[in-house]
């Protein structure tokens, strides 16, 4: 090869060699070229930047600076996989979704929070630690604690004269049967069946609902039985396609694309298990929405009663390849603290605020922006979230992906009618049965 | 002359050969040979389990589902790319006024962004509130509001693949109609004065010439529609009414972990292409002259 | 001469131009509307009140996100010229070897060259990953050229190959009487003639760069080399989808290549050939 490059000059060709030189020899001309101090740590999330001012800030008091990157949450998990399988620093701090805690815990991908972080000391202000934990080893910082909630149009459900909102699941049923029987919508409930993890959510806020666990502590099913919360969920999430309440086109709408297509434009009276940042992100906002003022957060409803809520929080982690772990770690401590939380939801004004950010994940911030009362929904929010429960109480079991696979595929076919709830719920259980058995 | 070796041409393949060697045969051999291993990095140690792999993939029913739609996706794809590149490159063989803008039109769909497309094509064949709909509504031709995604298989299927094409058919389109600018005037000057008409002109110069762009497109809409994944992936989600191979790559190597068979998967949807490619380029290859 | 009837052509052109511009006309319809306005029965058909909102929101004024749209764009347009650019010049070399010379293996290397077209995405995902980690081309330019040129070779050689072995033999014997070298044949007789099929391929490889997700998502970690793609997916929410915002980013992404095709597309169809040659 080496002599046909030389030949090649004789030819003129100079482009072959130029270029053959370029593959070969650039390779550690363009190896980045990296600072020492002061130290800049990178970090890649799910969500806009954090407000410049408070990055300053945090710039100023630790001399790092952060490079902030966002990525789609959909590709920031193929990514983590990637560099993790492929041994490779691409980030030193990054999404710890609460669904990818037993994983990532069990794959070592992430470095222990406990070694950088007094994470016993925080346990009493972090309701949603507990769940970040896996064997032992806390994976990641939960630093917005939402959770999942039900909203309801409360116009569209005075016109069919509901005045009083449903605090059983019996009562919201009947209530969206009157809904639709008086003509207010034709298809007042908004469950997203594509086959995508809304839909499995949707499941787990509704199997609460009912009063039941999906997976019990060594991640056998709970939901095989006829007579459990989850066989009972998937039955009337099914029912509710076969009766009308749902509109047919949901079988294929996704979570996001059925509150803002559908709920935000006043064509459904409810959607069950809703993101808790919805009305002030979606419902309240004119450019996206038809029904400003209309949609209220209510206590889901339950059995008997109302039921608690879905926690559904986003974490922070730092990965094993990190190049910064300790200067990630004073990010990631400058990150949940309370009083920056409460900022970033608004709690010192709109400078400070952080587009899309929902809640603090500390009582202490909570505190903090309650008595500002600066979040929309507050009140109500706030005593939701001291109910609110984890799907996982122990952290999210390794397998969940594959898992959840199983959920949305299954519960989907059943909503489309291809196989019946019961084929679907045993298709379900089977496969955590064999999952959890570490086959 | 002859009687040396020639090192000219091998001095001209000889960055091409380094690439392919650096940047495509060392990462495909490595999953070729990690194919045969089990790695799962849930259920370590990687060791060496033969045939596991791609028994236990061929046994998973989502799989196996994704077989039969992805044959259907390549079907669909393959015929009505190819049918509509010729007759788009035949549109614009000859020179005419805003020729240069349609063929610039004609790259739009190639250009747009995966994410962009899926949010347009879901919004066209949304079944609640989908433009299609309304535009079908509003001309009396439906009653109700219809669900184009998700019901039935074969609708499903085909929607998608639409999109599909919608996107390749640049592609077929450019490579034929590079092939067919090759075509001299001459002959079809020659085939008018002994009586030729258009459609005689059509079958018999032109078919046989384009045949090695219609060869080349052929193998690419093969490749593309074997390699299916934004599309059923954005509009139908994982469900295995339109669900693809490559959908159930993805799933079994990034959501279940388990790369061992996925890599197994990869290689099969490798051999496969090779076969069909080298079947439909033999068939349909044929060197020409002018 | 006008060997298609006029009809055949109006048919024709009107074919391609709602093909491809009703989809596209409603990502542009789109762009103009609020996301409340998008989800609207019936849909509209136009605008009810027209919005600059989203394109300002992508491209004008100082933000991180304007920012973030600004410099992907850079990117993504040093990443697809260059790749084109040194994809076009290896296959060019490569394919008049292996269509107009003899040589021992040449069967050989253009099977190995263009199965490699076979090999799918998620193949190669891990392994090019762990390659461009070794040696250090993670997050720059270079990397995500490289592998844009190694995975684009393969189709352009086939094409170029393809072309320049139907151009017909007299070219080398009149070459040859000339007293030319063979490089001298390639770069003033072979070259003009292959213009067609070399603007076709450039076309075609840049259009394939362009559309790249996967690999620059992996390959790239920061803005610093992000091309467009990326950053339209990015700028999905967590909870919310801006449906208007990305289609504005997607009339973006489509502006650069429909002005390069406009400029670049009279050599597709420059057809040199024609009786010019015998």
């Amino acid at each position: 090869m080496l002599d046909a490059i030389k030949v090649s000059k004789s030819t003129k060709s100079a482009a072959i060699a130029l270029t053959v030189a370029s593959a070969l020899g650039f390779a550690t001309l363009a190896a980045p070229a990296k600072a020492a101090s002061p130290v800049t740590i990178s970090v890649v999330l799910a969500a806009p930047p954090l407000p410049a001012p408070m990055l300053a800030e945090f710039t100023k008091a630790t001399g790092i600076t952060v490079k902030w990157t966002q990525l789609d949450w959909d590709s920031l998990q193929t990514k983590i996989a990637a560099a993790a399988t492929a041994n490779t620093f691409f980030a030193d701090a990054t999404d710890v979704d609460w669904s990818r805690v037993g994983q990532l815990g069990k794959l070592n991908w992430f470095l222990p929070m406990e070694k950088y972080v007094d994470t016993k000391a925080l346990a009493a202000d972090m309701p949603q630690l507990g769940s970040f934990s896996k064997n032992g080893h806390v994976v990641g910082i939960p630093y917005d604690a939402s959770f999942m909630v039900t909203t309801v149009n409360k116009a569209l459900f005075a016109k069919a004269g509901i005045t009083k909102m449903p605090t059983t699941i019996d009562e919201y049923t009947a209530d969206l049967k009157a809904v639709k029987a008086k003509g207010v919508v034709q298809y007042p409930l908004n469950i997203p069946f594509a086959a995508a993890e809304g839909l499995s959510t949707y499941w787990y806020e509704t199997t609460g609902a009912f009063g039941g666990h999906i997976l019990d502590a060594n991640g056998k099913p709970l939901f095989t039985d006829p007579a459990s919360a989850g066989y009972k969920a998937a039955a009337w999430m099914v029912n509710a396609v076969k009766t009308g309440l749902v509109p047919p086109g949901n079988i294929n709408v996704a979570d996001s694309q059925g509150q803002q297509t559908l709920m935000a434009k006043g064509k459904v009276a409810s959607t069950f298990s809703d993101y808790s940042g919805n009305v002030g992100s979606l419902y309240e906002v004119p450019a996206s929405s038809s029904v400003v003022g209309q949609v209220k957060y209510i206590p889901t409803p339950g059995l008997k009663g109302t039921a608690a809520n879905l926690g559904n929080p986003d974490g922070i982690g730092i990965p094993a390849k990190a190049k910064n772990p300790e200067a990630a770690a004073k990010f990631i401590s400058w990150f949940t603290d309370g009083k920056n939380m409460a900022d970033f939801a608004g709690a010192s004004g709109t400078a400070r605020t952080w587009v899309g950010y929902f809640f603090p994940s500390r009582l202490s911030g909570i505190a903090i922006l309650n008595k500002k009362g600066s979040i929309i929904g507050g009140d109500v929010l706030a005593s939701m979230l001291k109910t609110s429960a984890a799907v996982f109480p122990q952290g999210a079991p390794a397998w969940y992906p594959e898992f959840s696979g199983a959920v949305y595929s299954n519960l989907h076919a059943a909503a489309a009618g291809t196989k019946t709830v019961d084929a679907a719920i045993k298709a379900i259980g089977a496969v955590a049965t064999k999952l959890s058995s570490g086959k | 002359m002859k009687k040396r070796l020639d090192l000219l041409p091998y001095a001209l393949i000889s960055p091409l050969i380094i690439f392919i060697i650096l940047l495509a045969l060392t990462p495909a051999a490595f999953t070729t040979i990690a194919a045969f291993f089990r790695v799962q990095p849930l259920n370590p140690p990687t060791k060496f389990s033969g045939l596991e792999n791609f028994r236990d993939i061929l046994h998973n029913a989502d799989v196996i589902s994704s077989l039969g739609n992805t044959f259907l996706y390549i079907i669909i794809g393959v015929t009505l790319s190819t049918i509509l590149g010729i007759f788009f490159a035949v549109v614009l063989q000859r020179r005419f006024t805003g020729r240069s803008i349609l063929i610039a039109v004609l790259i739009l769909p190639w250009a747009l962004p995966g994410v962009v497309e899926g949010i347009l094509w879901t919004g066209i064949w949304d079944g609640n509130t989908g433009v299609l709909n309304s535009v079908l509504k509003s001309l009396h031709l439906i009653s109700h509001y219809q669900v184009f995604l998700g019901q039935n298989k074969i609708l499903t299927i085909l929607a998608i693949e639409i999109v599909q094409v919608w996107q390749i058919t640049p592609l077929s389109t450019i490579l034929i109609l590079a092939v067919l600018q090759n075509i001299p005037d001459d002959l079809y000057e020659a085939a008018k004065i002994d009586g030729s008409d258009a459609r005689k002109s059509f079958l018999h110069i032109t078919m046989p010439l384009i045949r090695p762009g219609i060869a080349i497109a052929v193998v690419q809409a093969i490749i593309a529609t074997l390699n299916i994944f934004d599309q059923p992936y954005i509009l139908n989600g994982a469900a295995s009414t339109a669900n693809s191979l490559a959908m159930e790559t993805y799933a079994v190597s990034f959501q279940n972990l388990n790369f061992g068979q996925g890599y197994a998967l990869s290689l099969l949807i490798t051999v496969f292409t090779l076969l069909v490619s080298v079947v439909v380029a033999k068939f349909i290859y044929k060197k020409v002259e002018y | 001469m006008q060997p298609r009837k006029s009809g055949f052509r109006r048919f024709g052109v009107g074919f391609i131009l709602s093909w491809s511009l009703i989809p596209i006309y409603w990502v542009i319809n789109t762009s103009f509307q609020t996301d409340a306005q998008i989800s609207d029965t019936p849909s509209h058909l136009f605008p009810p009140t027209p919005t600059l909102a989203n394109y300002k929101a992508l491209l004008i004024g100082d933000g991180e996100l304007q920012h973030m749209v600004r410099r992907s764009t850079i990117n993504i347009f040093i990443e697809c010229i260059s790749a084109t650019f040194i994809t076009v010049t290896l296959a060019s070399l490569a394919a008049y070897a292996f269509a107009r010379m003899e040589f021992k293996g040449r069967k050989f290397f253009l099977f190995m060259v263009v199965m490699t077209m076979a090999f799918p995405t998620y193949t190669t995902l891990i392994p090019m990953y762990k390659i461009m980690a070794m040696v250090h081309l993670v997050n720059t330019y270079l990397g995500i050229i490289l592998c844009y040129v190694s995975g684009f070779l393969p189709l352009a050689t086939w094409i170029l190959f393809s072309y320049m072995q139907s151009l017909p033999a007299a070219i080398e014997e009149a070459g040859s009487v000339d007293g030319a070298s063979r490089m001298q044949v390639f770069r003033l007789i072979v070259l003009p003639l292959a213009m067609p099929a070399i603007a076709s391929t450039a076309v075609i490889t840049f259009l394939f760069a362009w559309a790249q997700f996967i690999f620059p998502l992996v390959l790239a970690s920061d803005e610093s080399t992000q091309p467009l793609t990326v950053i339209v997916a990015a700028i999905q929410g967590r909870h919310v989808v801006p449906y208007s915002l990305l289609s504005t980013a997607g009339v973006i992404a489509l502006s650069v290549p429909a002005v390069i095709a406009l400029l670049t597309n009279r050599f597709i169809v420059s057809g040199l050939i024609n009786g010019s040659v015998k």
